[in-house]
């Protein structure tokens, strides 16, 4: 049953792609936003960074899963 | 398994708590450089050297913390300074090649723990015996769904910590071990035995490390202080009910 837990890992890994998406919209409207109202520019910035690692937290939650089938059996 | 080892006390402390001490241990020797310095230094001439970059670090976060929690909360601006200190020195702790405080699930757990036991202090600082409305909020049905969505907080903030450090280790672990074997096998000619895997790894890994300890480190630690105070400024009452 080896490979059970490889598997179950490679699944937990798709939800990082979702999140990539994720991530991707945030940077897209972002920059839409930056681009619109260069002033802002410096405060979408830090805001898009919070933005970026908030999101990144589904994809860490993901790898920890496959982290934790992978070594702790 | 580094990662769950501060379960296990049959060994003693874990390599991780003991960098932690480590680190607490720098961080209080710094300040008692600066608290000296303060002490004899004159207040009508520039203040040079680690006073003045504690000079500008107080300020700054004096600064946000003014910005983003409001005039209330002015005192915080010392305890988040701490946490923002503590956190960038045990990310980038894992730089001199011992265990980085943050690769134990202990240690993000503490500090999440902080943040939460503040934010329901702060609570029943402003609401008093409102508070326990919370928990009954809509409707008293939510009551189970409130006291197990009050636990999310503190899960949501040391596991993003710990995932953060615990994935740059093991990449950096896997990318390490691979250019090993590299080096391995192109230098196989050398005759020097187990000596001929190192000379992949030091030109690769820099830029890797740069990455996921200092970058990855200073950004998780903005994180943390930003959602600790979002988090705390979010229950104390807003500025016009204060007044009414």
């Amino acid at each position: 049953m080896e490979w059970g837990y490889y598997l179950a890992a490679a699944i937990a890994m798709i939800s990082v792609g979702c999140s990539a998406i994720g991530e991707g919209l945030v940077c897209c409207h972002a920059i839409d936003g930056m681009s619109r109202n260069p002033e802002m520019a410096g405060k979408l910035r830090t805001n898009m960074i919070l933005g970026c690692a908030l999101v990144e937290t589904t994809a860490i939650y993901a790898l920890l899963v496959a982290i934790l089938c992978l070594f702790v059996h | 398994m580094p990662f769950l080892g501060f379960l296990d006390t049959s060994k003693g402390l874990s390599g991780e708590v003991i960098s932690s001490l480590i680190v607490m241990g720098i961080i209080m020797i710094l300040s008692f450089i600066v608290a000296i310095q303060a002490h004899y230094h004159d207040p009508l001439k520039k203040p040079k050297g680690l006073l003045f970059l504690t000079e500008v670090g107080i300020n700054f976060f004096d600064r946000l913390v003014s910005e983003m929690m409001g005039p209330k909360f002015k005192g915080f601006g010392g305890y988040i300074m701490a946490v923002a200190v503590y956190l960038f020195i045990a990310f980038i702790f894992g730089l001199t090649g011992l265990p980085s405080p943050v690769t134990n699930l202990a240690v993000p757990l503490s500090l999440a723990l902080c943040t939460f036991i503040l934010i329901h202090a702060t609570s029943v600082k402003y609401t008093k015996f409102k508070y326990f409305k919370r928990y009954i909020e809509p409707i008293p049905v939510f009551l189970p769904v409130n006291l197990i969505s009050m636990w999310a907080p503190l899960l949501s903030m040391s596991l993003r910590l710990f995932g953060n450090a615990i994935s740059g280790w093991a990449l950096m672990s896997i990318v390490y071990s691979a250019l090993q074997n590299l080096s391995g096998m192109l230098f196989s000619w050398a005759q020097i035995g187990a000596w001929n895997q190192i000379f992949i790894a030091p030109f690769i890994t820099p830029f890797l490390h740069a990455y996921f300890d200092l970058f990855s480190g200073l950004i998780q630690t903005t994180i943390f202080i930003f959602l600790t105070m979002i988090n705390i400024g979010l229950e104390a009452p807003e500025e016009d009910t204060v007044n009414s």
